[in-house]
């Protein structure tokens, strides 16, 4: 055994170290992550409805708004935002809808603007007041109407963009996809027709509404249709009533639509002036009971009994039969 | 052998001084190439790693360097902006998934990075402390800039105004710190990150203050009123910082499409997607560039390290000459090791010792030498990496 | 005979010397005084001896073996193995110590290895020359004297059938020159070893067995 002097020994040692130093360590291989079902996060109850729909059991599908509070104006938690950040797909309903997305940090790539595809043919709130900074300064612009689920055809270019994003989520889900897409095809037209049907015998009878959420019904289908600003859980105050009196005289509509049931004594004050209200729900959030398409449906039956119900209280209210092509967009 | 080497070992010792400097100039002949040579080349690694990381790179037309080296390292102007219409063009082209850009403004000189949640995911940024970016107003710091300023979650951090002088520009804003990210060894270290809203934000294209349409407000604020709009004055204070309590009174003015972003990073799907994206913006009328930035950067580099080539000539000059002047101290000492080496033959030496302990000698020198330099040369680079 | 010469001629290349010894023999432990002037070719004579140089003619034998007619490699082993060579300037290695002096030929040959029993010899002939408290010093810190007994014991230490000392107490003062020269005669008598000691000094000469003067013997 050769015995080095110490200093030789100290300078191999310092050399071999360099050398063992040099050559790092293989990184370490990335862990397989366990195979999981995609996360679907929207912020619409209809898009939960689509999605559900569409997804099957391939997906899980969340809709994180709480069940008593309007998507449109909710403002989500930090934990339920870390849900939507972490989501493999991020449904928006678009055409402003969720406000709360603008002043939030979501990543980009699994949103899907599901109203993006039909941009020209979004509405807008009527007389909302805008503001602007100095005579030429910024100004911000006329509210963007976001109900836009409340077509079925643009709802079914909803549902379509939904499919699309769930089709490259999940790639090999396409022909169960398909076939999902086509049925809910099907429903959606089915309540188009039926919308066409009611539509006819609504005529071109004026019709009233607590707020301008039914713009894009009345667009799609020819309704006449004029809205205040009334909250269901709030009473109407002398002046409102005035305005409502007024708006009458020009516009004599004998159907109310609210989105929920008004307190007793508006729908007291409505019937006093032969104004009946009807329920007919935005379907914006999850329904009491049933489905998205169940609570139109539950909607157009609501609205069919109400024009009966018009009728047989005032002959003079002319009523079209139903199941006529109306002349909608 | 192993006589040899006790016999050099023993020479060496005794002449430990004349050792030393032999070792020294070895050493240092070694040390200055290696030196140099490793710090350039863990600096071009370091480039083109980052370069190599990142598929592509678009950006408006003009210099092909700026906008890469803005994109990558958050250096410099890019030539032209772009909008975010820009973004989704190129994401509804379904060949990338776009990451936005905006570096425009400084935090504390720290570079701002405005981008999405997306970035940390492509480019594997753990946090160290803290969380993720979660509303506007909040930022994310690199690991060296979280150290240098001392600033941890929950502290905040002013942007720097743009122009000390513009009384009329854009105010700073208080960011709140979220989170730290994990040292990366990057150009990420030395960022601040920001969502792309907040960037706006600082650049007056959002701005949060009370509600002025509503019946209640102001009169002093207000400069006009009508049935559809009500115009504010300058008197209308505008928020500094996001809180929870003013989060929900933040809003852009004008349309997001037109709002700017300084690059983007498109993440192909695949290399056939990359190709066929490139192939996309290849027309006379484009106005977005595409660029393969490890190409760009491998074109800078050997740019600028034609340069070297000159350095590395300069050294070897100088390495011959050192060589040189070894070579005659080692001539030297030989001749005075001459009796030495004459007692060895004449006492019986065997064939060839002598020859083998000068050579032992020499290769004990070398070897230190090399330890040394070596040594030297690796505490050198990683003080230089840890500036 | 442990030496015999016969006929030797030797000229240096680019010089006009010229070594002629027709005759010359030192028996077997036999201590052989080699006398001459300066410049007579004592020191030449010796390294022909040892093979470190070779002749132009003649017949040199030594121990039964001819140098002259080893080849290089075996002409050194000879050396290092069979002959102990002893130098007027003593020759050591200054960055070894006394010690690793006295073993200086177990370490710069092969045929000669160097073991435990060879290192207890060292110390035993460091003890008997007197200079077993300095093992550990280095050349720089001995007298005279003690250079010259490290020399002797390198040169005693492999054994060697004849040694060959050229002037060892001419850098001497008279009294470390008596008690080199003392050493010496002792050491070569226990060992057995003839002894061919080359000197200027008349006054040893009645010390040697004889004394063989070179301006005699070379003609």
């Amino acid at each position: 055994m050769v015995k080095l002097p110490l200093i030789a020994r100290l300078g191999l040692a310092s050399f071999l170290s360099l050398v063992f130093t040099a050559c790092r360590p293989p990184a370490a291989s990335s862990s397989t992550v366990p195979a999981r079902r995609p996360v679907v996060c929207t912020t619409s109850y209809p898009l939960f409805y689509f999605a559900q729909r569409l997804a099957g059991d391939r997906a899980t599908v969340r809709f994180p708004a709480p069940a008593n509070q309007d998507p449109a104006f909710w403002r989500p938690s930090r934990d339920i935002v870390r849900q939507y950040q972490r989501a493999d797909l991020i449904l928006l309903n678009g055409a402003d809808f969720e406000k709360w997305v603008n002043t939030t940090s979501l990543p980009l790539a699994p949103q899907v603007d599901t109203a993006a595809g039909f941009k020209q043919d979004w509405l807008m709130f009527p007389e909302v007041i805008t503001h602007s900074h100095g005579p030429h300064g910024a100004h911000s612009h006329g509210a963007i109407d976001f109900n836009t689920w409340l077509d079925p055809l643009l709802a079914l270019r909803q549902a379509d963009a939904v499919a699309d994003a769930l089709r490259r989520l999940l790639p090999g889900a396409g022909a169960e996809l398909e076939q999902r897409r086509q049925q809910l095809r099907r429903d959606l037209l089915a309540l188009d027709q039926e919308l066409r049907g009611l539509s006819t015998r609504l005529a071109s009878q004026p019709l009233l509404a607590s707020h301008p959420v039914y713009g894009y019904l009345a667009h799609r289908y020819g309704w006449n249709l004029a809205s205040v600003h009334w909250e269901p859980d709030e009473p109407v105050t002398d002046a409102q009533w005035v305005a409502f009196d007024a708006l009458r005289a020009r516009h004599s509509g004998t159907l109310m639509l609210w989105e929920e049931q008004p307190l007793p004594a508006v729908g007291a004050g409505l019937r006093a002036r032969h104004v009946l209200p009807v329920v007919f729900w935005t379907c914006g959030n999850r329904p009491v009971h049933g489905d998205y398409l169940q609570a139109m449906e539950q909607n157009l039956d609501t609205l069919r009994a109400a024009l009966a119900s018009a009728a047989a209280a005032n002959p003079a209210f002319r009523g079209g039969p139903e199941g006529t092509e109306k002349t909608g967009k | 052998m192993r006589q040899v080497v006790f016999l050099a070992w023993q020479s060496l010792r005794f002449h430990r001084l004349q050792s030393a400097i032999l070792i020294f100039g070895l050493a240092v002949t070694l040390y200055l190439p290696l030196a140099v040579n490793g710090l350039v080349a863990r600096y071009q690694a370091s480039l083109l790693q980052r370069a190599g990381a990142t598929p592509l790179v678009a950006g408006g037309l003009g210099s092909r360097f700026d906008l890469v080296l803005h994109a990558l390292y958050f250096r410099g102007h890019v030539p032209r902006l772009l909008k975010m219409a820009d973004v989704q063009a190129l994401r509804d082209t379904g060949y990338a998934e776009p990451i936005p850009l905006y570096v425009r403004f400084t935090a504390r000189h720290a570079p701002l990075v405005g981008t999405t949640l997306d970035y940390f995911a492509f480019r594997q940024l753990p946090l160290a402390r803290g969380e993720p970016l979660l509303q506007l107003g909040d930022c994310v710091l690199g690991a060296e800039v979280a150290a240098t300023l001392n600033l941890g979650p929950g502290d905040r951090l002013l942007t720097d105004p743009e122009n000390v002088f513009d009384l009329a520009g854009s105010y700073p804003v208080s960011l709140r710190v979220m989170g730290v990210l994990a040292p990366g060894h990057t150009p990420d270290d030395r960022a601040v990150f920001v969502d792309l809203k907040t960037t706006w934000l600082i650049e007056g294209l959002a701005h949060g203050h009370s509600d002025v349409t509503g019946t209640n407000t102001d009169a002093d604020v207000v400069l006009d009123r009508t049935a559809t709009n009500v115009t504010a004055n300058a008197a209308l204070v505008e928020f500094t910082e996001v809180t929870a309590e003013n989060l929900a009174s933040f809003h852009f003015h004008g349309d997001p499409g037109d709002f700017p972003v300084s690059a983007i990073l498109p993440i192909p799907r695949d290399e056939k997607s990359a190709t066929l994206l490139r192939g996309r913006y290849q027309v006379p009328d484009a106005t977005v560039q595409i660029l393969v930035p490890r190409g760009v950067v491998e074109e800078l580099l050997g740019l600028v390290f034609r340069i070297k080539r000159f350095f590395d000539a300069n050294a070897a000059l100088v390495g011959a000459a050192t060589a040189a002047f070894l070579l005659l101290v080692v001539l030297l000492s030989l001749r005075l090791r001459r009796p030495e080496l004459e007692t060895l033959f004449r006492l019986g030496c065997a064939r060839g010792l002598t020859t083998r302990l000068v050579a032992v000698e020499l290769t004990g020198l070398a070897l230190v030498s090399a330890v040394v330099a070596l040594t030297a040369a690796r505490i050198t680079w990683a003080l230089v990496s840890l500036w | 005979m442990m030496i015999e010469v016969e006929k030797l001629v030797f000229r240096y290349p680019h010089s006009t010397f010229t070594l002629r010894v027709p005759e010359l023999s030192v028996a077997e432990g036999e201590k052989v005084a080699l006398a001459g002037p300066s410049g007579s070719g004592k020191t030449t004579l010796l390294h022909l001896l040892a093979g470190i140089l070779l002749p132009d003619e003649g017949r040199i034998v030594v121990g039964g073996v001819q140098p002259p007619r080893l080849g290089d490699a075996a002409r050194r082993a000879f050396r290092i193995g069979q002959l102990g060579l002893v130098f007027q300037d003593f020759q050591l290695l200054e960055y070894l110590d006394v010690f690793e002096n006295i073993l200086l030929p177990y370490r710069i040959h092969p045929a000669l290895t160097l073991t435990a029993a060879v290192r207890e010899r060292a110390r035993q002939l460091a003890r008997e020359t007197g200079i077993d408290h300095r093992l550990s010093h280095r050349p720089g810190r001995l007298s005279q004297g003690e250079k010259q007994r490290t020399a002797l014991c390198r040169a005693l230490l492999p054994q060697p059938l004849c040694l060959l000392a050229d002037e060892p107490t001419g850098s001497l003062d008279p009294a470390a020159k008596t008690r080199v020269l003392e050493i010496l005669f002792e050491q070569c008598t226990r060992a057995r070893a003839t002894l061919l000691m080359v000197t200027h000094d008349t006054g040893l000469l009645g010390r040697f067995d004889r004394a063989i003067h070179l301006a005699e013997v070379s003609r």
